[in-house]
């Protein structure tokens, strides 16, 4: 072995063989990943080299427009739970927005309180919610009879007074249930458990009673004949103002009968049932 | 006792005294997740808090304080002096054990799930992630006392070749120093300014890719002192000879530079890295397979030499001659039979596209616990139960019971990891508390998980016999002790090049491919927009934002 004698001229050997292995390697492995596999595509020919290369660094090679006509951008409402929106809507003012509730009493009953399933109840309802609904209709993301010309009629503060006056209402709907409901029916557990094997969450993690999310409104005390007919709507696509979409998932899953039994819990006598066990 | 072995005897306590514990956790985190009860399984966050600690302990303590006791005393025998620096030693130790403490005391306390890898945008409580910056800032120490002790015996000993063991240490202090620059940097820049409430949002690609630089390197930092046993312990424990000291040098030098520019495949499935890099670093990953199988080679053809020097005759008799019953050389075969599935295993984790059949899966923590677990850490074992006796100047009591330790933690390893790895191929998640096992597909693997379960019990009771053997030999008779002997070469160097003494040139190769393969990965984040994301808690507290303040 010459290494024995040699020192200086072993270890240039080793030097070399280190520096040659290590940039060949880097060599081949860059050529292969960025050059030939760079630009393979599962369907269709290869990129350009060129193109394969960018798209191995993660640059988009192509920055025109894409060939297939795109779908129109859409946004499912014009509220995000900025801090603007809602200072605007803790801003409210329940002196005015009595009075502008005179405009909504044909419909939605004295003090909010609805006696027909055409239209929901207010009383109760938490601003956000109502600030939201109205936004909604106003900007047409939510579509129903007279409620687009009403909301349209109505400024961003007059909507965040009505709002304001019949969350502070005394009656209606219920956020919170006192006690515990016993035994579970089909409904209640898809209120309080939900059905994750359908990947539906219980409606309580938004809807309450006792848990409740920024813009779902509170159901309990609610018209049933309404509840059933916003589900009916999420399903077909006529209702589509969920910010995230979790409305139109949940309602899909939904059987028909499901939906009615959720209407009646909902809109159920609780304290009579509670008295009942 | 001298203050060398003292040093070495307090880190190994800490490894093993907080393993055994950890073990324990493993256990009943494998009952947890499958169809049978399991006690105090009230919610998912006990879980995760006990995967976090468990791997905490497994990943970092064990591991860090094994390294570094094992350091110590093969610095002080390989070199035949005193170590250098034994105040900075301790300062060390006290570092590392005070990290591993606040880490340890803030998983406990419900405040740090996010397992032992971070996982960004997962939040933390600032103690754990401080904990973890002071244990593995402190065995920084243990990396400089290494180069140094190295530097100073080569200097009072001119041209003579640094002995094989020492040499494999100082490349294991390089390798560590190399891989956790990641970590402290994730934890420095990233983790501990969000963690206290400094900036408002979290880098989690940028964190999860310098997390990568040291995940893969932490690997062989904890593989390195089973492939130093493999060279210097095991042939001298069966009686035989290092078949070559070269083979052994190039080994080191290999995983010292084909470990830490290849960590990018651990990221085969993120979005923030595109597919040229992640093709170059699992291409580069493949060349660790280099040294795994020149290690083989060499370990058989040494153990061969010992077999046919005790009489074993024939193409494969020199086998059954070699000495069994030494736990080194057991631990050793049934380590390089797990080495040789887990290895497989691992192949195809690195193949890019193999990667995504497994990808999160928990066929990769399959994979992990019976290389790591297994191959790795039954070698541990060996190690301690070979320089227990000369560090403690007591020899090693009920050495039948080390022996049934050993083969227990072996079946359990195997029954624990080959039906994880089907689940995984089936498809069961990892880092997933609890399955609803009635669902048509967990229904499938309930079966597998429960043999899992069991493999799990055969580990927890081999960890307690492990406890037994040692603490009845720190308590036994004082006997003249042994020195700890390295196996000879065959032809034992009288010269070896300086390229193959010392670390210059492999450390600026070493710079130079991991200028190549994460420049652009990390420089990237310099230049992009928007790749700053919302933190998510996982300390049960509001972490306070720059808004709050």
């Amino acid at each position: 072995m010459t290494s024995e004698k040699e020192p200086s001229k072993s270890d240039n050997t080793w030097s070399r063989i280190g520096w040659a292995s290590a940039i060949g390697l880097i060599t081949v492995s860059a050529i292969l990943g960025f050059v030939v596999l760079g630009g393979e595509e599962q369907n269709g020919r290869p990129l350009d080299p060129w193109a394969g290369i960018c798209r191995g660094l993660g640059i988009t090679w192509d920055t025109g427009p894409a060939n297939s006509p795109q779908p129109p951008l859409r946004t499912l409402t014009q509220i995000a739970w900025t801090h603007d929106t809602l200072a605007q809507i803790s801003n409210g003012d329940v002196g005015r927005g009595e009075f502008v509730a005179m405009n909504c009493i044909a419909c939605h009953g004295e003090q909010g309180q609805s006696s027909s399933g055409l239209y929901p109840s207010l009383a109760r309802m938490d601003a956000a919610t109502i600030y939201k609904q109205l936004d909604d209709f106003r900007t047409g993301k939510r579509r129903w009879g007279a409620m687009n010309g009403i909301a349209q009629a109505l400024s961003p503060q007059a909507s965040a007074d009505v709002a304001a006056y019949y969350a502070s209402r005394d009656k209606g709907l219920i956020p919170s249930v006192p006690g515990h409901l016993g035994e579970f029916s089909a409904a209640e557990h898809l209120v309080f458990v939900g059905d994750p094997e359908r990947g539906i969450p219980s409606c309580t993690a938004c809807h309450g009673p006792d848990e409740r999310k920024l813009g779902a409104p509170p159901l309990l005390g609610q018209q049933p004949a309404y509840i059933e007919r916003q589900l009916a709507a999420f399903t077909q696509g006529m209702r589509q103002n969920d910010i995230d979409r979790q409305m139109s998932t949940v309602a899909a899953q939904l059987k028909p009968e499901e939906m009615r039994d959720l209407a009646n819990f909902y809109s159920g006598d609780v304290q009579a049932q509670l008295a009942k066990q | 006792m001298n203050k060398s072995e003292r040093l070495a005897l307090y880190h190994l306590w800490v490894a093993f005294g907080l393993f055994v514990p950890a073990v324990l956790l493993g256990a009943w985190q494998m009952l947890a997740r499958s169809p049978l009860p399991a006690p105090l399984q009230d919610h998912p966050s006990t879980y995760y808090a006990s995967v976090t600690l468990h791997g905490t302990v497994m990943a970092y303590v064990l591991t860090t304080f094994f390294a570094m006791g094992f350091g110590y005393a093969v610095a002080a025998t390989s070199l035949r002096r005193p170590i250098h620096g034994m105040t900075a030693a301790w300062v060390g130790f006290a570092i590392c054990l005070t990290g591993t403490l606040m880490a340890a005391a803030t998983i406990v306390a419900g405040r740090a799930s996010v397992l032992y890898t971070f996982y960004p945008p997962l939040l933390a409580s600032p103690w754990y992630y401080l904990g973890a910056l002071l244990l593995i800032g402190g065995s920084m120490i243990w990396v400089v006392l290494m180069i140094i002790n190295m530097a100073a015996w080569k200097r009072d000993n001119p041209g003579l070749p640094v002995p094989l063991a020492m040499f494999a240490t100082t490349a294991t202090a390089y390798l560590w120093a190399w891989a956790a620059t990641g970590v402290l940097l994730e934890l420095i820049c990233i983790l501990i300014p969000r963690a206290f409430g400094w900036t408002d949002l979290i880098d989690a690609a940028l964190g999860r890719t310098l997390f990568s630089v040291t995940l893969h390197g932490i690997v062989y930092f904890w593989l390195m002192p089973a492939y130093i046993a493999f060279y210097t312990l095991v042939p001298e424990a069966a009686g035989g000879r290092l078949y070559s000291d070269t083979m052994g040098r190039l080994t080191f030098i290999m995983f010292l530079v084909f470990s830490i520019p290849v960590g990018i495949h651990h990221l085969l499935a993120d979005p923030e890295h595109a597919t040229g890099f992640k093709f170059v670093q699992s291409f580069l990953t493949f060349l660790v397979v280099l040294p795994t199988l020149v290690t083989v080679f060499s370990l058989s053809a040494s153990l061969e030499i010992a077999g046919r020097h005790r009489g074993g005759r024939g193409l494969l008799g020199w086998i059954w001659a070699l000495p069994w019953d030494r736990p080194m050389v057991l631990a050793c075969g049934l380590s390089l039979i797990m080495l040789g599935l887990g290895g497989f295993g691992g192949i195809i984790n690195m193949s890019y596209a193999m990667n995504s059949m497994i990808h999160n899966t928990s066929w990769v923590t399959a994979h992990f616990h019976l290389i790591f677990g297994g191959a790795v850490v039954i070698m541990y074992f060996a190690i301690a139960y070979e320089i227990w006796p000369r560090i403690t100047g007591k020899p090693l009591c009920l050495v039948w019971l080390a022996r049934w330790q050993l083969w227990l933690w072996f079946w359990g390893m195997m029954i624990a990891t080959i039906p994880w790895h089907i689940t995984g191929l089936i498809g069961q998640p990892r880092r997933v508390a609890a399955f609803d096992y009635s669902m048509p597909l967990y229904a499938r693997m309930g079966p597998l998980v429960i043999i899992s379960v069991i493999g799990g019990f055969f580990l927890l009771i081999s960890a307690l016999l492990l406890a037994v053997v040692l603490v009845r030999s720190q308590f036994g008779e004082r006997s003249v002790p042994e020195p700890l002997r390295y196996a000879l070469a065959v032809n034992p160097p009288r010269h070896v090049p300086p390229s193959l003494n010392g670390f210059a040139l492999w450390n600026s190769i070493l710079l130079v491919l991991m200028i190549a393969a994460y420049g652009y990965p990390i420089g990237q984040f310099f230049f992009m927009k928007d790749h700053n994301v919302p933190a998510i808690e996982a300390t049960g507290q509001s972490i306070p934002t720059e808004d709050a303040r």
